[in-house]
């Protein structure tokens, strides 16, 4: 019997199965910790459909008197990411110039500041906006600390990897003229990194407006709360409706906002 | 005459355990033009960066005009490098901003913080930073964004703001290593009239010894961090340049007939 010649390398192929191999046992003991089970669905297939066909379908009008408050909380769930992304943009931006080991006039807390706002992301938005509600009560102006605090830390990061790529050796000769640091800031490192700054900025008002959604459904306003109250009185046809005018905001403004990225990092 | 710079016994080693200069001493007098050769990891760099303190040294002392660098912080310091002209390899423009901008970057240092945040340039600076790029055949680009020239456009562009600061000394790092042969000739060029004219003594670190030969008053030879050569060009024989680099003088020619110029002048 002749031999197969292999195709790749052997210890290359034992690789392979063995990520193969663990990523089901992976599947399989998870599914047992969380009696997760696919047949479940199948069972329960009649229940889920007849859910979906008899109380969403087809979407319903909301009566005619409510409909004039429903778009305008959709302006507020808009206003809310606006706004949350713009003031936390310019907060970033002055401590970011501080997270930078490169361009902080203090680099050796630069490891610290990154830090700082590494641990704020890593807690959601959703968490924030819990920890706050509990300690100050429900409304808009939460919700808008809430985003705040998580967009801020992303910018933070999202801007002092911006300047590491760009600026470096533009600072570099202004720092050899003897500029200061607000100057060199000014003269160097606002011009080369406005544009990677603005396109960080509408990425971040994306996830923004999905996030103040959510946000507003557990007490910060807006179409979030609208929605969420048409679930709970039972109103799912309605909820749908809203639903779909969610999807058609979030697409417009991905549509506006990709299309202005574009623009900015040509 | 007292001179500009004075390195006495400068040494810097690195984090890593890297020895840039060992006890590095030598004095710059007025309108002297220096080349400081050696091959790469030689301390080219390292030399160049501790004048204006943008590297800090590890023992010695840099005096610059009468003061020493390594003692200065602050406004002290950022007043010293404002003597001191740069030159960098890579230009460092700030390529997003006008050609004009660019070049009266080289006032920040004269200028009050908040003046110089806002780019308030007063009017005889605008006219003089316009004048220079005359003088350099860039007029016609001023309002041009800086990264919409040609390597030796933007060079020239360096030269202007370097200038703009009436420097003391002009510091150039490895100026011409990213240009074509004509480009080079040209900054090269402008560089020694624009520094002779001016009485402004100026470092240039190259790779190219034909360049040095040609156009310095003086050269100064590194090898691992150490001084093995300074001394005029028409004294750099071929011994010494085998210390420098420590390879054959045939070696470092890529034409390959090093042999026929015997003459360090022909190289040019």
């Amino acid at each position: 019997m002749t031999k197969r010649i292999p195709l790749i390398a052997r210890d290359l192929k034992r690789l392979y199965t063995g990520f193969l191999l663990a990523a089901v046992a992976l599947f399989l003991l998870c599914s047992y910790l969380t009696e997760f089970n696919p047949m479940v669905l199948v069972a329960n297939g009649d229940a889920f459909w007849e859910f979906i066909t008899e109380d969403f379908l087809p979407p319903a009008l909301p009566p005619a008197s409510r409909i004039p408050g429903i778009f305008s909380s959709v302006l507020v769930t808009l206003a809310l990411a606006m706004s949350a992304t713009t003031v936390a943009a310019i907060l970033a931006f002055f401590v970011a110039l501080f997270g930078s080991e490169k361009v902080s006039p203090f680099p050796r807390f630069a490891k610290v500041v990154r830090g700082f706002a590494t641990f704020l992301r890593n807690i959601p938005a959703l968490v924030w906006a819990f920890i706050l509600f509990s300690s100050l009560g429900i409304g808009t102006g939460v919700g808008f600390v809430a985003l705040c605090i998580t967009s801020f830390a992303f910018m933070v990061r999202a801007f002092v990897e911006t300047m590491e790529d760009v600026s470096q050796d533009c600072v570099e000769s202004l720092q050899a003229v003897g500029a200061t640091f607000p100057q060199r800031v000014a003269q160097a490192i606002l011009p080369s990194c406005l544009s990677g700054f603005l396109s960080w900025f509408l990425y971040c008002v994306e996830v923004n407006i999905r996030a103040s959604t959510i946000v507003g459904m557990v007490g910060g306003g807006g179409v979030g709360l609208t929605l969420f109250s048409y679930i709970k009185s039972f109103h799912y046809d309605i909820a749908l409706s809203i639903i779909l005018l969610i999807a058609a905001m979030v697409i417009v403004v991905d549509q506006i906002t990709g299309k202005l990225r574009k623009e900015l990092l040509k | 005459m007292e001179p500009i710079l004075r390195f006495d016994n400068v040494s810097k080693h690195y984090p890593n355990g890297v020895h840039a200069l060992k006890g590095v001493s030598f004095e710059v007098a007025e309108g002297e033009f220096i080349s400081v050769i050696g091959p790469s990891g030689s301390g080219k760099s390292t030399l160049l960066r501790a004048i204006n303190r943008l590297i800090p040294i590890n023992g010695g002392t840099v005096w610059l005009d009468g003061q020493a660098v390594s003692a200065q912080r602050g406004t002290a310091l950022r007043q010293l490098r404002r003597k001191v002209g740069m030159i960098f390899q890579n230009y460092n423009l700030v390529y997003s901003l006008s050609v004009l901008q660019n070049v009266l970057h080289g006032r920040l240092g004269y200028m009050g913080g908040l003046k110089g945040v806002f780019g308030l340039y007063s009017e005889e600076d605008k006219q003089e930073g316009l004048d220079l790029l005359k003088e350099l055949g860039l007029e016609e680009f001023a309002y041009n964004r800086a990264s919409d020239l040609s390597g030796g456009q933007k060079q020239r562009v360096g030269i202007a703001r370097a200038i703009m600061q009436q420097p003391k000394l002009l510091l150039c790092d490895e100026p011409i290593a990213s240009l074509d042969p004509s480009s080079a000739k040209t900054i090269m060029d402008l560089l020694k009239s624009m520094t002779q004219k001016r009485n402004i003594a100026c470092i240039v670190n190259l790779h190219q010894l034909d360049v040095a030969l040609k156009y310095s008053t003086r050269i100064i030879g590194l090898s691992k961090g150490e001084i093995v050569f300074d001394g005029r060009p028409e004294e750099l024989d071929d011994a010494t340049i085998e210390r420098i680099y420590g390879t054959s003088r045939e070696n470092l020619m890529i034409g390959g007939h090093g042999n026929d110029q015997a003459d360090p002048a022909h190289c040019a």
